[in-house]
């Protein structure tokens, strides 16, 4: 009983945040200048037929009512149709409009669900290296507060939070795909081309899990059920592992949540540098075309996951820790 | 603090009784890894404000018989007059790198105090008001956090021009909800305790409790942390640059700079390369400070590292 409430709180609070997003997006995508219309028609196409696709697709409309029509169509699962993508094939530029081609523009939901799968591999296969990266470190620092683990901790993560990802992935390419030739880099023709954008991605997520599993592992340490187990008879070992790391697991998993959106953040570059087919590369060419119903759909989609992740990194904390409470 | 400090005799030197701000920065100054970071960051300071002002150069001029030099000691036809080499249109790369580095720092810190300046205002109204007025400001917040930053800040960047205020606004505004939240959890439990129901008693304005008494205790803790975000947006600043949405070239930014090294990676690898150790040493230099700032911060509210 106690989990249906929870979700039915969760989840209505999760429908408020996205309709906010939604409106923000759709509103500041309208606001500030650059017309898409004038993009689409390609800079040759004279001021009155600009004007009339405009108004023919309701770009001309007060903003509430785009929206409302924009909402309704959310509503029952239609994201509308990309401004610029045809339904096959690559994205055309506008050299020339031709409004025969309007039906078969790619719809802005398949599009997402094409390379959402994508991102989603890169990000789980980045995750897997940040934990074992970050998980040696940032255990022995907290096991040995001011001691030279804990010091290797401090300047390790300094050190990894201060390479730009999209240097250091230049730097990789350069190093390993092109010097030494071990991974693929560029495009995606398997999952082999993953792995080194996922190494960038690692690189870039493993300071935040090393800070975090330091302070934590450091403060359950210093617990009485800690010394208690020593008593009890335990080994160092297992006390580590049963009890430490497994109190040291909950404010990891809060810091996925939290961090999800640093996460992206740092999908979007290094899709873009290593040509990923993903959602992030989605996103650059969607602002840079100005495609407003894409950037729209993706700006939905991400702040659902964004919701979902967050009640799923909720409830995962009260199964490993049934005392929490939300 | 001034408040505080006005009371206190200078002599009073005791870790109880000194600022809590004085105890920090005493800490973090203890610490080996930020002198390190300090001097090293003093020192591309003084570089990035004097050598563009003293060279002879232009970051901008091209010379394009003396294209691709390499940096000192690397490959053939290699120049003191060009430490770190020159770019594909024969311009210096050091000059480039430290004008480079100016913007990075000039839009990197004003970013942060913006952001700190919105979140702090937001959150002590949460934090302090409640009701409806924390509901309302604290929903916004988390519609706010939920929309990758970078999503936005290209949104808005790439269909308007990219100007340096610009993108100050745009990255200062979509990275306060950090700070409302840190600034509203510290002033909720602030709000409770003696000496504010004291001032009340004594009849102070809701205003002058906010701004005279909380925000001083609340805000340096906060502040310090912030130089981690200065490096966070130096990182943000290099990306948009580098993703074409940054300062505009002719101006060089990191970003820029090996955005378009970049095609030149196999010829003349040190174009997209050397700006990005700079970058990194600075970043560096920043996060040490930052990293023995916070642990500092942590020692004095925990008692313990």
């Amino acid at each position: 009983m106690f989990i249906v409430g929870f979700l039915a709180r969760r989840l209505a609070q999760g429908a408020v945040i996205v309709f906010l997003v939604s409106f923000l997006i759709f509103t500041l995508l309208r606001v500030i200048p650059g017309d898409p219309v004038r993009l689409m028609a390609g800079g040759m196409a004279p001021d009155e037929l600009i004007e009339q696709i405009a108004a023919d697709m309701g770009l001309r409309d007060p903003i509430p009512v785009q929206f409302a029509r924009y909402m309704g169509g959310v509503m029952r699962g239609d994201l509308g149709q990309s401004f610029v993508r045809p339904a096959s094939g690559a994205a055309v530029g506008g050299a020339q409009f031709d409004d025969a081609t309007r039906a078969e523009r790619a719809r802005v939901l398949s599009l997402i669900a094409e390379t959402a799968p994508m991102t989603v591999q890169l990000a789980l296969l980045s995750m897997v290296f940040a934990l074992l990266i970050a998980t040696p470190i940032g255990v022995a620092g907290g096991l040995y507060p001011g001691r030279w683990p804990d010091k290797l901790a401090l300047y390790l993560g300094s050190l990894f939070v201060s390479l730009p990802n999209f240097w250091l992935g230049i730097v990789l390419v350069l190093l390993l795909s092109v010097n030494l030739r071990l991974l693929p880099a560029i495009g995606y023709q398997g999952f082999a081309w993953t792995i080194l954008p996922a190494i960038v991605l690692a690189i870039e997520i493993a300071p935040f899990l090393i800070r975090t599993l330091t302070v934590s592992v450091a403060q359950i340490m210093r617990e009485n059920f800690i010394a208690a187990a020593t008593v009890r008879g335990l080994g160092r070992g297992r006390i580590v592992v049963a009890h430490a790391l497994k109190n040291a697991a909950v404010p990891l998993l809060n810091l996925l949540g939290v961090q999800f959106s640093m996460l992206l953040g740092g999908v979007l570059v290094i899709e873009f540098i290593f040509d990923y087919p993903g959602l992030g590369l989605l996103t650059i060419n969607a602002v840079l075309q100005r495609d407003f119903p894409l950037i729209q759909g993706i700006a939905i989609v991400t702040s659902a996951a964004f919701v979902l992740i967050n009640i799923a990194v909720d409830l995962a904390a009260t199964a490993i820790d049934p005392r929490l409470d939300y | 603090m001034a408040i505080l400090d006005a009371d206190i005799p200078a002599a009073a030197d005791d870790g109880a009784r000194r600022s809590i701000a004085r105890r920090i920065a005493a800490g973090a100054w203890a610490s080996t890894e930020f002198k390190v970071g300090l001097f090293v960051f003093t020192a591309l300071l003084l570089a990035a404000l004097i050598y563009p002002e003293v060279s002879s150069l232009d970051p901008t001029r091209m010379n394009v018989r003396g294209r691709n030099t390499p940096p000192v000691f690397v490959g053939e036809g290699w120049s003191w007059a060009h430490p770190l080499g020159t770019d594909q249109l024969g311009r210096d790369m050091l000059l480039r790198s430290l004008v480079g580095l100016r913007y990075s720092l000039l839009i990197g810190v004003s970013t942060v105090i913006l952001m700190l300046f919105v979140g702090s205002i937001v959150g002590l109204f949460a934090g302090y008001r409640g009701g409806l007025t924390d509901t309302v400001l604290m929903r916004i917040t988390d519609a706010q956090l939920s929309i990758p930053m970078i999503i936005l800040a290209i949104a808005i960047l790439g269909v308007s021009r990219p100007t340096i205020p610009a993108i100050i606004l745009v990255l200062g505004l979509s990275g306060w909800p950090v700070y409302a939240r840190v600034m509203r959890s510290v002033v909720m439990a602030e709000r409770k305790k003696e000496y504010v129901r004291g001032a009340r008693v004594l009849g102070a304005s809701d205003g002058r409790i906010m701004f005279r008494l909380i925000l001083p205790l609340a805000l340096p803790p906060i502040a310090f942390v912030a130089v981690l975000d200065v490096a966070r947006m130096m990182i943000f600043e290099s990306v948009l640059g580098f993703l074409g949405l940054g300062v505009q070239p002719p101006t060089p930014t990191f970003g820029n700079i090996i955005a378009d090294g970049r095609k030149f990676l196999i010829n003349a690898w040190w174009i997209a390369t050397l700006p990005g150790v700079f970058l990194f040493v600075t970043l560096g230099s920043l996060n040490l400070m930052g990293a023995a700032l916070e642990r500092s911060r942590n020692r004095v509210y925990g008692g313990l590292s």
